[in-house]
């Protein structure tokens, strides 16, 4: 039996992004990072390295933290996926994006949509990290100029402020 | 590029055997990391979300199955490998970061089989059998025999590997793997996995692989044999170091020499199976 004649390929898709469906025409070598910035400019989400090391171009897909780079978009159709732009409520920065201005965490500020978007998903699964376990969620993500000292504290700073 | 994701084994199967320039796309994250740097060109890609059989681990008859999709993240944390599956959880563990591991695939792994990646060494040293079926059918290989070069595994055109399965671990067995980088999450610039027992502080049985140290897992019976019979102060330890040393044949590249890799796989050998011998006594 044929199945490709069976099974056409796809071609559009919808994306469930910070609570809002997109209905999208991404080609089969079109990541997430790609169609996030460039079809649906949510241009929050960073392009580093564009090879999975960097981690700037984080974003959470059903909540857990992923590269947007090696996410194709047609893989996340039935997903939810969290950007940048997700994280504010109703216009208010969310507390992990208050305590990195607070602490004055950003520098360059290009690995901060990464950051915070790691930081979310640790302190959603752990309320109260200690500096390992913040340590080994942010190892994913680089910083060059470089302020982890001040990252990893709005982090414990945000954790507090939960409470 | 045309892109599909199929429901069941079967389906996928068909699509693979259809179209020769078709590859499978399991977590991604280094055949998209590949695309992106136009190292790679499929014709088309056959996404293996849909197909729930292929996730997961289950206990099989005679030891462990760990299905082709399931993330790194996952069989880090299997409470099931102990002794001398451990080192199978330990190198799933050393993988990249987390967002890597939560991604990230066995079956991906190996498949891509770059011999500086964790999954091949553990494997290969934990004696692990590959089950690949394609619509021809279905076989199980020996890691050590599924590794054949750089990025090159016994995989045939139209075959997919579904599972990965681990011999039931004796009550008494034992094992570490330890990674040398150079940072935290890299590839091995060389890593070693031992597998063995130990009785009144005496090694009774072992399996010794390298990784980053040759276009495959490294391996050697007669190290193996050599360490077989010895404690963790005795010389022929560094003895057989020095033959392990012999056996590889690894490269300068951009994570270190060739001689500083057979410098770390002289020193790595002694100190693991001390690690492994203390682990015995706890």
């Amino acid at each position: 039996m044929n199945w490709t004649n069976n099974m056409p390929a796809r071609h559009g898709i919808e994306l469930h992004i910070n609570g809002e469906t997109h209905a999208v025409f991404p080609k089969t070598e079109h990541t997430l990072l790609e169609v996030l910035r460039s079809q649906l400019f949510l241009t929050g989400t960073k392009r580093g390295c564009n090879q999975g090391v960097c981690g700037t171009c984080t974003v959470l897909r059903n909540g857990e933290p992923a590269r947007a780079c090696l996410t194709l978009a047609h893989e996340c159709d039935d997903e939810e996926i969290t950007t940048i732009e997700g994280l504010a409520t109703e216009g208010k920065a969310s507390l992990v994006q208050q305590a990195l201005v607070k602490v004055s965490a950003p520098q360059c500020g290009f690995c901060m949509p990464g950051m915070a978007l790691v930081a979310t998903a640790l302190l959603q699964k752990e309320p109260n990290p200690d500096q390992a376990e913040i340590r080994e969620a942010l190892s994913g993500n680089l910083c060059r100029c470089t302020g982890y000292v001040q990252i990893v504290e709005a982090i414990e700073l945000a954790a507090k402020e939960a409470v | 590029m045309q892109y599909f994701r199929p429901a069941t084994l079967e389906q996928a199967l068909a699509l693979l055997a259809d179209d020769p320039d078709a590859r499978c796309i399991a977590g991604g994250a280094t055949l998209v990391a590949m695309m992106n740097a136009d190292l790679v060109q499929p014709s088309a890609l056959v996404s293996l979300k849909g197909i729930s059989e292929l996730r997961g681990i289950r206990a099989t008859e005679d030891g462990v199955c760990i299905g082709a999709m399931t993330p790194h993240k996952v069989v880090a944390n299997e409470d099931r490998l102990t002794g001398r599956l451990e080192v199978v959880r330990m190198a799933a563990g050393s993988i990249g970061h987390p967002p890597i591991r939560s991604v990230g695939t066995i079956g991906g792994s190996i498949s891509h089989a770059d011999p500086a990646a964790d999954y091949p060494t553990a494997l290969v040293a934990a004696e692990a059998r590959i089950e690949i079926v394609s619509v021809h059918g279905r076989r199980v290989i020996p890691a050590h025999e599924f590794f054949i070069s750089y990025y090159t595994t016994a995989l045939e055109s139209g075959e997919l590997v579904v599972a990965v399965h681990l011999p039931t671990p004796s009550q008494d067995s034992v094992s570490v793997y330890r990674k040398v980088g150079r940072a935290d999450g890299d590839f091995a610039t060389a890593s070693l996995a031992f597998c063995g027992s130990f009785a009144n502080k005496q090694c009774i049985s072992a399996s010794v692989a390298v990784g980053g140290c040759g276009d495959t897992p490294v391996r050697s019976a007669e190290v193996n044999e050599m360490l077989v019979g010895s404690g963790p102060d005795s010389p022929r330890i560094a003895q057989a170091a020095e033959v392990l040393v012999e056996t590889c044949d690894p490269i300068d590249d951009v994570r270190g020499s060739a001689d500083y890799r057979r410098l770390l796989v002289r020193r790595l050998l002694p100190r693991i199976f001390a690690q492994a011998s203390q682990k015995v006594a706890q």
